[in-house]
């Protein structure tokens, strides 16, 4: 951290700091309280943070319309096997889903993308990710460590899970906020209080760190529906508001607190008999209040992207 | 309804750059001349070499054959790898001597450090009030206007899941110097939003 020649008061975030949150890189605790209660750097936050998406928007746009090399250009110059394949693969990827979670604090909506949304076949491809499919609908039944989905169509999907399957579970879950629970908060800042529009509970695997929210990390104390008070590492307290309007996220779900009738999302690969072996599912149990729209959205086709997404950035 | 998160791509995750795979061991099997390997590693890198090099150069056509010519040198010097950086930085370093030795062919400069490493930096004030205002999109737009340079350095610090360390590293300077050259990027950044009159 800083010193601020004009305010001596405390020391405000040094550039380091600044940079590597807007980068998604972690910074220490200390750094981080003080973003939660200093206005002065929570602006020199959000600015950052605006360049470092509009560099990652254009990075992630760059790729979707890329051509393979030219033929002619590989042959001469690269063995033909190894190079053809990787621009096959290339090409695949290139063309890979751009789409990410958003939410809109002033709305109160969430928006998840999941590409072509409103398709009506069982399973549909991820589009530019030869390998997975995708399948979304209305949670039917949870039988040991399968799940079974009603599509929008009414055709039933089986989707089949392993421990590695990433599950997540999300929406209006005020009642998930604990006395004692970790998690960590992001929304907009107001005098010392941080409204809260996404709640991750539990360890955060990824934190984004959107344009004008504020991410916290700390332990829930005074839990109500109104909001809590969050207690950071180093002892210092933030309050939180909540609203029906706060995206409550409860990453690395276990199957058996799915519930029946959630809007479910599962993305992975084909098996047979039409069923999907699910590299990652999302629920979400209960909407959050003003109709929001829900989709998924994917940044490339890995494992860590696939996560990501379905755990709402969680 | 003032959803900054309206345009695809607005937001975006990090993910570890390194996968699944161990890229000094996807490097070895490349040297060994293993294919797959060399796939593998296009998977992992290539499309961040490229959103890189197309930041840079703002030109499709040259930005594919630069990343061709990267992952040529890859392939060929893949047993050069020493491990004294990651591999996402390392591969990164030969996009930007091919980006740089392309440029040069066509007089251009990649990085004008006399104008940059000098940068003050910017207080809050009229231009950083412009970014305040400015939509996303309108950032984006004005990214493309900065000079190459300072896309380059805006490109490593957030688009590639480097550190300012690795930054630095790329750029062969120390991280004082990436800190003023993206202190000077946003200053440019901000002018731009500024002469543009945009208003949110």
């Amino acid at each position: 951290m800083n010193a601020d020649p004009t305010d001596t008061r405390y020391p405000h975030l040094d550039l380091g700091d600044l940079i590597a949150g807007a980068a998604g890189q972690p910074i220490g605790d200390q750094a981080r309280e003080h973003l939660a209660g200093c206005e002065h750097c929570q602006l020199e936050a959000n600015r950052w943070n605006l360049v470092a998406d509009g560099v990652r928007g254009l990075a992630a746009a760059a790729p979707e319309t890329a051509q393979p090399a030219r033929p002619r250009r590989i042959r001469q110059r690269l063995p033909a096997g190894p190079w053809r394949r990787a621009m096959l693969v290339a090409g695949s990827a290139a063309a890979a889903l751009v789409l990410l979670v958003g939410v809109g604090a002033a709305t109160g909506y969430v928006h998840v993308h999941l590409s072509r949304p409103g398709t009506e076949t069982a399973l549909t491809a991820v589009t530019g990710c030869s390998q997975l499919e995708q399948a979304r609908g209305t949670l039917e039944q949870v039988n040991g460590s399968s799940l079974v989905i009603k599509t929008a169509s009414g055709q039933p999907v089986t989707v089949t899970t392993t421990a590695s399957t990433f599950v997540s579970m999300s929406g209006a879950l005020l009642s998930d906020i604990t006395d004692g629970a970790s998690v960590m908060v992001r929304g907009h800042s107001s005098d010392g209080t941080i409204a809260a529009a996404i709640v991750t509970v539990g360890p955060p695997f990824s934190a984004v760190n959107p344009p004008g929210f504020v991410p916290v990390q700390g332990t829930v104390s005074g839990a109500s529906t109104a909001g809590f008070t969050l207690v950071m590492s180093g002892g210092s307290r933030v309050r939180v508001t909540t609203s029906g309007s706060t995206v409550v996220v409860v990453p690395h779900a276990g199957l058996g607190q799915l519930p029946a009738g959630g809007t479910t999302f599962a993305v992975g690969h084909a098996g047979p008999g039409g069923t999907l072996s699910a590299r990652g599912v999302a629920v979400i149990r209960q909407l959050p209040q003003g109709n929001p729209q829900l989709n998924v959205s994917l940044k490339n086709c890995s494992p860590a992207s696939i996560d990501s997404a379905l755990a709402f950035g969680g | 309804m003032n959803d900054p998160y309206g345009d695809a791509g607005a937001a975006t995750f990090t993910a570890s750059h390194e996968g699944a795979c161990d890229g000094a061991g996807l490097l070895r099997r490349i040297g060994q001349g293993d294919e797959d390997a060399m796939a593998a590693f296009y998977r992992e890198h290539g499309r961040v070499v490229l959103a890189q090099v197309l930041l840079v150069t703002g030109e499709r056509a040259g930005a594919e054959e630069i990343v061709q010519d990267t992952m040529l040198a890859v392939w060929r010097g893949a047993g050069s790898f020493r491990g004294e950086s990651s591999v996402r930085s390392w591969v990164i370093a030969i996009a930007r001597r091919q980006t740089r030795d392309r440029l040069r062919g066509k007089r251009l400069r990649v990085v004008d450090d006399a104008f940059l490493a000098d940068q003050p930096g910017s207080g809050p004030g009229p231009e950083v009030m412009a970014l305040d205002r400015a939509e996303l999109a309108e950032v984006r737009s004005a990214i493309r206007e900065l000079r190459p340079a300072h896309r380059e350095v805006l490109g490593l610090a957030f688009g590639s899941g480097l550190s300012l360390p690795e930054v630095a590293g790329v750029l062969e300077i120390p991280v004082g110097t990436v800190k003023s050259r993206l202190t000077a990027a946003r200053t440019a950044l901000n002018r731009i939003l500024n002469e543009k009159g945009q208003n949110r």
